[in-house]
């Protein structure tokens, strides 16, 4: 084995060395693992005969969310839309809500396995696949709730264009199209970064599978990928495009996502700040989320000397980073609503700030903006409670960011005379919990049966390092 | 049939010096199967990024003409006197057309360009190939005949090959 030849010390097989706490100072990978015994306790995980107890219990309350998820969606296809709180005139609640806030979550994923391939980041090379998997099972959530929004769901499909016997098509100038092909396009090209991404991994797992069902598995999925020469030189130019594809997509995706809103004339979301308000916010609830399931996989995988102080303390500083984007954006809100002569504008935004539902738009400032400026301070950047804390507040605020923009103007319209209000069902919060029950059983099954690392890159830092030791 | 010789090396380094030994002695159908990219392959040429960028302006363009067609030939709805052509309002579809065409080239490109999915191939019996995703560097010589075999197998003993085997294809 040429890489024991680095000049880093080699923990003995079976020989723990002791843990230590993670330093900001840290190497983007501790040093000890070489690429075979990083491949060896990376594939381990994965192929696992017995699954592991944790993950068992854990997908226990996911899945009887689904359940719950299966029961709501059943019982909406059969007694309508009026089963959720909405009306006239909130017409869009928490379905349009929980897609904003999914979709965002999904976004942040992208950002960081796409944005950061590009620039060459090392650190990006222990996370993007948990944000790449986080970004497949966030974006399968979001794509759910616009379809059960519809109110006549099985006829999704007329946003399509296809030729039909009415001769009609789909309304091209509306921001609500363009936002059906964003995320269509999205969630598709979602699924084959994040396969193609996968497909050394897949190579090396069916390589090391221990039993024919795995080899078969692993074998079918890897789609013959070998290592060989000329499928690497494909390989590496292909992703690079494939990554230079994905990031102005997402950036694309979000934008129209905002657009939904702001190209409608409804007081408080008619703003050019809208687009790049909501890519703000997409950055913040992805990397909190990304941070929500780094912490615990890397204890509970035994991935310490992967993903290391260092990771947690740029991941902090990019969340403090969308954080302070997203103050400006705020303050800009409130500034355009006293800024513009329209009244409705002002006063929805008093509403917002002192009326019945204030507390939700505090709530969003103070978990959104004030709770991540702790990461201003490098000792609370590697606090994995702390991260794990701000994180989950950033993933609620968010959402109660949604809820402030979605509720509070679609409730004070222009004509005073029809106001309105907006309180969720049960089986609004039936599809929100449930939707999150689907997304940590995606998770927790990814997890359990594909490599949470990206081999074939930490082989090249692995290996990169080792060279560089060698040479000193 | 002729088969192929199979050599595997322990480093990377000793594999690229064997590579490029052979390649001096005129020997140039091998490939190499490694664990991650040599950096020769990093560096290498492939045609899919520009059957990418058309992919994706044929997408973006398809994606206009059928907007454009549907507004102003096929069913041109008056909306407030706006111009049947409005272009503006076309481009996000239009771009997230020639995104999803772009991104289903790439996969599909990839695939296409390297004759995937092949799931079995003769050079699969050999049992340095199982490494060559883990840490194993291996080079493989195919279609070479038995005079020539011999001398490849000369030139690798002196990089000091781990295995070298011949497997039959």
């Amino acid at each position: 084995m040429s890489d024991i030849s680095g000049p880093y010390p080699l923990s003995a097989e079976g020989q723990k060395r002791p843990p230590q706490p993670p330093r900001a100072s840290d190497p983007v990978v501790l040093p000890g693992p070489t690429i075979a015994s990083m491949t060896d306790h990376v594939c381990a995980n994965a192929l696992r005969e017995r699954t592991f107890l944790w993950l068992k219990l854990a997908l226990v309350i996911p899945c009887l969310l689904i359940v719950m998820l299966i029961v709501a969606i059943f019982w909406l296809f059969y007694a309508g839309v009026g089963i959720w709180g909405i009306d006239w005139p909130v017409v869009w609640g928490f379905a349009i809500i929980d897609y904003v806030w999914w979709i965002a979550i999904a976004s942040g994923g992208t950002f960081i396995s796409a944005l950061f391939y590009l620039t060459r980041s090392e650190w990006r090379t222990s996370l993007n696949r948990i944000a790449e998997t986080m970004t497949l099972f966030a974006a399968a959530c979001a794509g759910i709730n616009p379809i059960l929004h519809l109110g006549r769901p099985w006829l999704f499909y007329w946003l399509f264009p296809f030729p039909n016997t009415m001769t009609l098509w789909p309304q091209f100038r509306s921001p609500l199209l363009w936002d059906f092909f964003a995320i269509f396009t999205y969630v598709v090209s979602s699924i084959f970064f994040w396969y193609f991404g996968l497909l050394p991994d897949l190579a090396t797992m069916r390589d090391r599978a221990a039993t024919r069902r795995q080899q078969i598995m692993y074998g079918v999925l890897a789609l013959g990928f070998r290592g060989s020469g000329d499928q690497w030189r494909h390989y590496h130019v292909t992703y690079g495009v494939l990554a230079a594809i994905m990031a102005p997509l997402v950036v694309s995706v979000h934008s129209i996502v905002g657009l939904d809103f702001a190209a409608a004339a409804t007081v408080g979301w008619h703003s050019t700040q809208f687009p790049p308000f909501f890519v703000f916010g997409a950055l913040l609830s992805g990397l909190a989320t990304v941070l929500l399931l780094a912490v615990p996989l890397r204890r509970l995988l035994g991935l310490e000397d992967y993903i290391t102080g260092r990771h947690f303390d740029v991941l902090c500083k990019l969340l403090l980073v969308s954080s302070l984007c997203l103050a400006y954006s705020y303050m800009m809100e409130a500034f355009t609503s006293f800024y513009s002569s329209a009244a409705a504008d002002r006063l929805q935004f008093i509403d917002k700030v002192t009326g019945s539902l204030a507390p939700v738009y505090w709530a969003a400032i103070l978990l959104n903006i004030t709770l991540p400026q702790l990461m201003w301070f490098q000792s609370l950047r590697v606090n994995q409670p702390l991260i794990m804390l701000v994180s989950f507040g950033i993933i609620i605020g968010m959402w109660c960011e949604r809820y402030t923009i979605v509720v509070m103007s679609l409730r004070r319209t222009h004509l005073p005379s029809a106001f309105g209000n907006y309180t969720a069902t049960f089986w609004d919060w039936a599809t929100l919990f449930g939707t999150v029950g689907l997304f940590f059983t995606g998770i927790l099954i990814a997890v359990r049966f594909f490599p949470m690392i990206s081999m074939f890159e930490m082989r090249k830092l692995l290996q990169g390092r080792t060279l560089e030791g060698a040479r000193e | 049939m002729i088969p192929v010789l199979v050599a595997s090396f322990e480093t990377e380094a000793a594999l690229c010096r064997a590579v490029a030994r052979l390649r001096a002695h005129g020997i140039r159908a091998l490939q190499t199967y490694t664990p991650k990219a040599l950096d020769e392959d990093e560096q290498g040429k492939s045609s899919l990024p520009k059957a990418i960028f058309i992919a994706g302006m044929l997408g973006i363009s398809a994606g206009l003409g059928m907007e454009t067609y549907a507004d102003v030939i096929s069913y041109p709805l008056d909306i407030g006197g706006r111009p049947k052509f409005s272009w503006p309002a076309f481009m996000p579809i239009a771009f997230e057309i020639g995104i999803l065409c772009a991104v289903l080239t790439s996969f599909f490109g990839y695939l296409i360009v390297n004759r995937l999915p092949r799931l079995y191939d003769p050079i699969d019996e050999s049992l340095s190939l199982r490494e060559a995703t883990r840490d194993g560097w291996v080079v493989a010589i195919r279609g070479a005949d038995a005079h020539t075999r011999q001398r490849v197998r000369q030139i690798l003993e002196r990089f000091h090959p781990a295995h070298i085997e011949e497997v039959a294809a």
